[in-house]
């Protein structure tokens, strides 16, 4: 934090002297979260849709997932087709169950 | 030309007379420029110096003027603890104007009560750094609450004109305040005084600034409360209506939507990571382990970022999501025995070892029958065969298609 209330906002006027004394404020703790920040002021009281996230759902639920028309955010990342040294040592240790009991456990 | 004390309390009454709030803002703010006008003026000035002026403009403003050149004057001096108290004197006499006016007087009190908890917070670091013992924060939030119920009580004024526009902003600052001295129980009396107060204009209808801090906090208290479905709500609805400039704010948001959301099935998009670099750092190991099922990365990335979570009251979120991660995994197996309805219990135990979880089967068996009460694999266990059965449609439901995702955690 700055000295005295000079870190105070105004919520609705001079919004260039606020991006002039943000950048004193946030040097502390530059690139690090931290659990001791604080939801900073904004520095204007309102806006509308256009200058949040909602202006790429075209109307659709926020946070539906890309199924839903939300691009932010994705439900269906199942792959059936990776291919990776994990995926040989199942096959292998499938095979040699299947040996095993002989093909009366398993379907395949 | 400097501005001399009779010129301020002429302005102060040009406001008042015309009803301006905003300028009104302008004159109590201590970093205006005619704060240093008066600081120079008086040079010393204690309020008995003052006390010539008492009268000199209709009560109480003649003392807000006093009380203004102090905070300016202790201020200057770099006397946080003095000027927190001028200050809350100002704010106090402030709220006898306040309760006898309407609404258009909200854009002073928002800006005294910000000066009051900036005050607060250097006064508390002051003494910190001398050694010495300060409670200006909780102060500043008693102060903080009357205002609460100066805005909420308004009975009289035209709907569009109440003072009740104010509340959701003051119940911010509020917030702000226990959290940061950590008080955050006390939280509960104000959210309550609110939820009985049924005249009150809808969340919606107020600026998006009162709305996203407000669900912040919010979301927040739940969010620690482990109230998981109501976080999510909150954090979900402040990010979308938080102003994408404001980065640094929507990033506080997602720290806490995103684990909640990973535990309800959506996973970020590299789209959305790609805009927080923080958080991709911190979170792109996670991600990563679930979408493949790679339990063993996920464990390595919960030990390497254990402090990290800790501090951030992640570590129990993340923690709980590593059943997802499990689920991939054996949702793998299923894949590798082209997706059978008959799996032997060693199958799954092998899937562990083989990713360096050293388990017992019965203890495999224990978290296969785990993920079938959870809902995140549909069949049943002989445990007589050691075999799974699994539903032969629909065996890994999609983790987004829960009904209550966050009520078996």
């Amino acid at each position: 934090m700055s000295t005295s209330a000079s870190s105070s906002k105004p919520t609705e006027e001079n919004p260039k002297v606020i991006e002039q004394q943000k950048p004193t404020e946030d040097s502390q703790h530059l690139g690090v979260l931290e659990e001791d920040d604080e939801f900073e002021e904004f520095p204007v009281a309102d806006w509308d849709d256009s200058q949040t996230d909602l202006a790429h759902l075209a109307g659709t639920a926020p946070g539906a997932a890309k199924s839903g028309g939300d691009k932010l955010w994705e439900d269906n990342w199942d792959d059936d087709d990776i291919e990776d040294e994990f995926s040989v040592q199942l096959r292998n240790e499938l095979a040699k169950t299947n040996k095993g009991s002989s093909g009366t456990a398993m379907e395949h | 030309m400097p501005m001399d004390f009779p010129t301020f309390t002429t302005q102060l009454n040009d406001a008042l007379l015309a009803e301006n709030g905003p300028n009104l803002a302008y004159l109590l703010r201590p970093t205006s420029p005619h704060g240093k006008d008066l600081v120079k003026e008086f040079r010393n000035p204690t309020r008995i110096s003052l006390s010539r002026y008492e009268g000199s403009m209709q009560s109480p403003w003649d003392e807000i003027a006093i009380q203004y050149v102090l905070t300016c004057t202790h201020i200057a001096k770099r006397r946080p603890g003095e000027a927190f108290k001028e200050q809350s004197q100002l704010v106090s006499l402030f709220y006898r104007f306040f309760t006898e006016n309407r609404g258009w007087t909200l854009p002073a009190l928002f800006s005294i009560l910000r000066d009051l908890r900036d005050l607060a917070f250097d006064a508390d670091t002051h003494a910190k750094y001398n050694g010495q013992k300060s409670e200006s924060m909780e102060e500043a939030a008693r102060i903080l609450v009357k205002a609460f119920g100066n805005c909420m009580t308004d009975r009289t004024s035209p709907p569009d004109q109440s003072r009740k526009w104010g509340v959701y902003y003051v119940v911010g600052l509020v917030l702000k305040s226990y959290f940061r001295v950590k008080r955050i129980s006390l939280s509960k009396n104000v959210l309550r005084a609110l939820d009985a107060n049924t005249d009150m204009p809808p969340l919606s209808t107020y600026p998006r600034s009162h709305q996203v801090t407000y669900r912040y906090y919010l979301g927040m208290l739940s969010f620690l409360n482990e109230e998981y479905s109501k976080a999510e709500q909150e954090l979900t609805l402040a990010f979308y209506h938080c102003h994408i400039d404001s980065h640094s704010n929507q990033e506080r948001i997602l720290i806490y939507l995103l684990p909640l959301r990973i535990l309800k099935g959506h996973l970020p998009s590299p789209e959305l990571m790609n805009r927080f670099p923080l958080l991709q750092n911190l979170f792109t190991p996670f991600i990563s382990a679930i979408r493949v099922g790679d339990v063993a990365a996920y464990d390595r990335a919960l030990e390497l970022s254990e402090r990290r979570l800790v501090e951030l009251n992640l570590y129990l979120t993340l923690e709980k999501a590593r059943e997802l991660c499990l689920r991939g995994l054996f949702r793998r197996v299923w894949v590798a025995t082209d997706k059978g309805t008959r799996i032997p219990i060693s199958m799954f135990h092998s899937s562990l070892i083989i990713s360096g979880i050293d388990v017992s089967q019965e203890e495999a068996e224990c978290l296969v029958a785990n993920m079938i009460y959870k809902g995140l694999m549909r069949g049943y266990i002989s445990h007589e065969k050691q075999m799974v059965v699994l539903a032969s449609n629909n065996a890994f439901p999609r983790l987004s298609d829960r009904q209550a995702p966050f009520a078996l955690m």
